[in-house]
């Protein structure tokens, strides 16, 4: 099922017919497996909010760098909370909150191309002639969100215009694709219309609910069900704005969030989080810097590290880090090597992410690249092992089986294992 | 000039990239400012230049200012070093900037060492002393109006050494008063900074070289246009005249055939060439004909040039940039 369903044009754009139209045409086989293990980890209320770094962060001006080496370029290394393990001097804020978080130095993802490298990081493989695989958020808004739930199981902001339309539901179908907010941080189309006051939509409510129930009295639909429960999540996403409004978040809690786009789309990714979303992206663009490298991170890095920082301390606070992963995550990292316009070149060999809070070993590094950063020297993995590392991290099974018509589709290949060192 | 006649002399590839180099008067000896964090003292008179190091900064190290014995270079560390450079000691280290060191420039009389960096602050300092005389703060602000970090990119002094010019990324350019530290007119060069608010949601660019002309009337700011594609410093090459006293900008020359930032000026004596250099990918040096209102020649270098020094009344041009030192000439 093509996720166009969802959308009403390539910008995804959120509409509530398209919604209900898709959630009521779900035709995949049997993925309602393993229901028990499910249901329990749908209980406890996990949340994944990834920090989208756009266009390929540099993993030497964050959590690889190489003071002194001929590739290092000028920023120095700071100490960590964790004894031993260096970040960039960009993330001060984060180097005194490692405790959470466990860094990745040694993804070899063999893609660095914008486009085909940001869906491999967002499915975790290549798509197969045959079949487009969901992307991260669209396969835990099918294993962690719940049913009855009357808030989306996926949000993704990109309100930047360079890098969009990499994310995608594939087979699991436009049920669990994103709710892509491109234009503003609020849904469009979800308000009340002003023509219809709230007296006439009440009663509009009513009558289709009286006229459902009369409808479905002596029929065993799936499709009716599914229809009707489309029409309760849609009743849900309108009553959910306020989630998306930043406004009814205190002064004080702004402030330390700060004033930047991606600082308000990162709290507005807790509230969601807190209120259920299993699933938000915030799409941060655009780190693709081929020339100005240094100049670019210099804006781009602190304010990274000023919002992740302020959002494990609230999650913390709110006693949701425990559930809560975040995850910093690029397309690719960045060359090594300096070119003449002061610039880093996308460089796939040797990169880096983050992993904090939900199921993971705070305070820790997992492998390592040789001395210049040009090669992973220990610990090498992909995009399928990191995949089934946050799976796991989640209390997903990273072998679980999807089913498309009869073919068992595994979440991630056959034989992929996740990463233990990483795993609390 | 016969700028037709202007030929390569030397072409030294380096390791590193060489961000300022100064030469030593009466001596085939230049000094370049490295990215390996070191000062490299280079003999280019020798076929294989081999170089003597002075270490000592723990960062780039960007610019460079040689008086009478003494060297003063700035680095990311926010240090400035002095260096004897009879001995290739060093004098003293000082603490001087909270950030990265973005430029350092003597006076013409050699005893004023002014400084500037990403906190936003000039400092003037005796030379060759190393004590501070003041600081010129409150101008530029720490923050871009998009709430990122600014930077302060370059400084420069008048020919007399009364005047002493700043400009930080967002193109506001002030003059100050050096004997007062009174700001005494400010101009602002917009063009030169892009802000990108709904494709990349980042910024690029900003003046990077200052120059006033001889008789102090003209301020010249070089930078970059404004770019799209901010991944890059895609736009051409930009030097901007301004009659400050007015606060006026009078004139703006686009390097038509070079993409990036212009990264060094400097006014020929008669006051009636600019020199400027600088790059992206590609490097050149080129001559703007104030006389004449236009960009009389563009030269095409082998690197993209960071740092430039000036000998015999611009007969002899030295280049330092992305691995490479190279000596312009003009023939005959």
């Amino acid at each position: 099922m093509s996720n166009r369903q969802f959308c009403g044009s390539m910008e995804h754009f959120v509409s509530r017919r398209g919604f209900i139209g898709s959630a009521a045409g779900l035709s995949i086989g049997s993925f309602l497996g393993q229901k028990a293990v499910a249901e329990e980890i749908k209980k406890q209320g996990k949340s994944v909010i990834m920090l989208w770094l756009a266009g390929g962060a540099s993993q030497l001006e964050t959590w690889d760098p190489k003071p002194g080496a001929v590739t290092g370029g000028p920023f120095r290394s700071i100490q960590t909370s964790t004894p031993g393990i260096q970040i960039s001097e960009l993330m001060p804020k984060m180097a005194a909150r490692l405790k959470d978080t466990c860094i990745i130095r040694s993804l070899n993802t063999k893609n660095a191309d914008h486009g085909s490298g940001a869906q491999l990081m967002m499915r975790g493989r290549r798509d197969d002639a045959a079949l487009k695989f969901p992307d991260l958020g669209s396969v835990i808004a099918r294993e962690l969100g719940k049913p009855d739930s009357p808030v989306p199981d996926y949000v993704s902001f990109y309100l930047q215009t360079e890098g969009r339309n990499f994310a995608g539901s594939g087979f699991l179908g436009a049920r669990y694709g994103p709710m892509e907010l491109s234009k503003e941080a609020m849904p469009e189309n979800v308000s009340r219309l002003d023509q219809i006051s709230l007296e006439d939509f009440h009663d509009r409510q009513a009558l289709r609910d009286l006229w459902s129930k009369n409808f479905s009295m002596g029929r065993n639909s799936g499709v009716l069900a599914s229809h009707e429960q489309a029409y309760l999540r849609v009743n849900g996403l309108m009553d959910s704005k306020k989630l998306f409004d930043v406004t009814k978040e205190s002064q004080k809690t702004r402030d330390k969030y700060g004033p930047t786009q991606f600082a308000e789309q990162v709290l507005i990714a807790r509230r969601l989080a807190e209120a259920g979303v299993p699933f938000v992206r915030v799409g941060r663009a655009w780190w693709d810097s081929h020339g100005q490298n240094f100049e670019t991170h210099q804006e781009l890095v602190p304010e990274l590290d000023h919002v992740m920082a302020t959002l494990l301390d609230d999650l913390a606070e709110r006693g949701m880090l425990k559930n809560t992963m975040v995850i910093t995550l690029s397309e690719f990292g960045r060359t090594p090597s300096i070119n003449a316009s002061l610039g880093r070149d996308h460089f796939a060999s040797a990169w880096s992410c983050s992993i904090s809070g939900c199921g993971v070993v705070g305070g820790s590094v997992y492998g390592k690249t040789d001395a210049k950063g040009d090669k992973v020297a220990e610990g090498e993995i992909g995009a399928a092992r990191l995949f089934a590392t946050i799976y796991k991290a989640l209390g997903i099974n990273p072998q679980k089986n999807y089913y498309v018509g009869s073919r068992p589709v595994p979440l991630t290949d056959p034989g992929t294992e996740p990463v233990k060192e990483v795993l609390a | 000039m016969n700028y037709s006649k202007i030929k390569v002399q030397k072409n030294i590839s380096r390791p590193d990239i060489v961000f300022d180099l100064v030469a030593i008067p009466g001596t085939s000896r230049v000094l370049l400012a490295s990215s390996d964090f070191n000062i490299h003292d280079l003999d280019i008179s020798q076929q294989k230049a081999e170089s003597k190091t002075l270490s000592g900064h723990a960062s780039y190290v960007t610019t460079l200012a040689l008086g009478k014995d003494v060297l003063a270079s700035g680095s990311y560390d926010g240090k400035i070093i002095l260096w004897n450079i009879s001995k290739n000691e060093k004098i003293k280290s000082l603490d001087a900037h909270q950030k990265w060191i973005r430029k350092i420039t003597l006076s013409p009389d050699g005893k004023i060492l002014a400084s500037v960096a990403d906190d936003m602050v000039l400092k003037l300092w005796s030379f060759p002393e190393g004590k501070l005389i003041r600081e010129m703060k409150g101008e530029h602000t720490p923050l871009t109006p998009h709430h990122f970090q600014s930077m302060l990119y370059a400084c420069t002094f008048n020919s007399d050494g009364s005047l002493v010019a700043s400009a930080d990324k967002t193109g506001h350019v002030v003059v100050w008063e050096t004997k007062s530290g009174k700001k005494v007119a400010s101009v602002e060069a917009p063009i030169m900074y892009t802000w990108d608010p709904s494709a990349r949601r980042h910024s690029i660019g900003g003046p990077r070289s200052l120059a006033f002309s001889p008789d102090s009337k003209y301020l010249a700011v070089g930078g970059t246009g404004k770019i799209g594609n901010i991944d890059h410093l895609e736009a051409n090459a930009r030097i901007e005249v301004f009659e400050w006293q007015k606060q006026e900008k009078s004139r703006e020359f686009i390097i038509d055939k070079h993409k990036g930032l212009v990264e060094f000026l400097e006014f020929h004596p008669d006051g009636n060439i600019l020199l400027g250099a600088g790059g992206a990918g590609e490097g050149f040096i080129c001559f703007v004909d104030l006389k004449e209102n236009k960009v009389a020649h563009q030269e095409k270098a082998q690197m993209n040039v960071h740092g430039v020094f000036t000998q015999n009344k611009m007969t002899s041009i030295l280049a330092g940039g992305h691995h490479r030192v190279m000596e312009f000439q003009f023939e005959g």
